[in-house]
């Protein structure tokens, strides 16, 4: 079972590994900040939060990135660089296997040319019944509900 | 009114339906394009079948911060009943599960609280009655 505090530290690391500020730390400096030997970290986060600490860490600049791209209108590699990726080639293809689409089309896709935006179009902030209410409402909603009762409850008036 | 659909916040929609499907044991309801995501509902083998849960993505960073200070209290997101709480620990603790809070009895339940992989603290319960 983990201890309250261990998982207090855990949550500590995510913050960590989201740093935006140079000198980033390293994964394994971010097991020593929470006292933790980083290779029991490693499984301990992946267990936790369902990502290896890298992953984590990865995919959190690729969300950075989006929306960098498109509320400042930098250039991809300015923003490779920003959310802390060495390569640029690593960051694309990450970029465009999590997102569908390369960092360059996401930005033509969603700045408006010439446009200025002050945070991500709310189209891009997903909401539960948004979601529900963007797909076609005979896929959404089962027809007769009631057909789908078990036979068991078929006595039980609705 | 019905209380017919509910929704949980996760992190990743492709590995929350893979935990909530294959670890957890739900059945997907649907699974629909939505845009940049998809719309995953689930239902339980063991449950009403009109009754789903929708495995939300967490992109919103309002809804996100919402999750994570949650996790960071140690408080569980949603509560499902269980038939045997011991047996139900035993058997997702085999499966690499990691757990808060082993069960324990208070009250009229034994509870135990797990993390979902996907940002979320869990409880199970079991009505005992006593």
């Amino acid at each position: 079972m983990l201890h309250p505090e261990l998982l207090r530290r855990l949550c500590q690391t995510r913050d960590w590994l989201r740093e935006d500020a140079e000198p980033r730390p390293s994964v394994s400096e971010v097991a020593r900040r929470a006292g933790i030997a980083p290779h029991h970290f490693i499984r301990l986060f992946r267990a936790v939060f369902g990502e290896t600490p890298h992953r984590y860490r990865s995919l959190a600049r690729i969300e950075r990135a989006k929306e960098l791209l498109i509320v400042t209108g930098q250039s991809v590699t300015d923003v490779c660089m920003a959310v802390g990726f060495s390569s640029l080639g690593s960051f694309s293809s990450l970029f465009t296997r999590r997102v569908g689409l390369s960092p360059s089309a996401w930005q033509r896709k969603h700045r408006p040319a010439g446009g200025r935006l002050r945070a991500m179009p709310p189209e891009l902030i997903p909401g539960c019944l948004k979601l529900r209410a963007s797909i076609p409402a005979k896929k959404a909603i089962p027809k007769k509900p009631a057909e789908r009762r078990p036979a068991e409850l078929a006595a039980i008036p609705t | 009114m019905k209380i017919k659909l509910n929704s949980i916040m996760v992190e990743n929609q492709e590995k929350a339906l893979d935990f909530y499907t294959r670890v957890l044991g739900f059945k997907k309801s649907k699974d629909i394009p939505a845009g940049e995501f998809r719309w995953i509902t689930l239902v339980s083998p063991e449950g009403h079948p009109d009754v789903e849960l929708a495995l939300e993505p967490n992109a919103n960073p309002d809804g996100k911060a919402f999750q994570e200070a949650m996790f960071k209290q140690g408080i569980p997101f949603a509560a499902f009943e269980v038939d045997d709480i011991e047996a139900e620990a035993k058997r997702l603790k085999a499966a690499s599960v990691k757990f808060t809070m082993d069960p324990e009895s208070m009250g009229s339940e034994k509870l135990a609280v797990f993390a979902d992989t996907c940002g979320n603290l869990i409880q199970i319960y079991q009505p005992t009655g006593k």
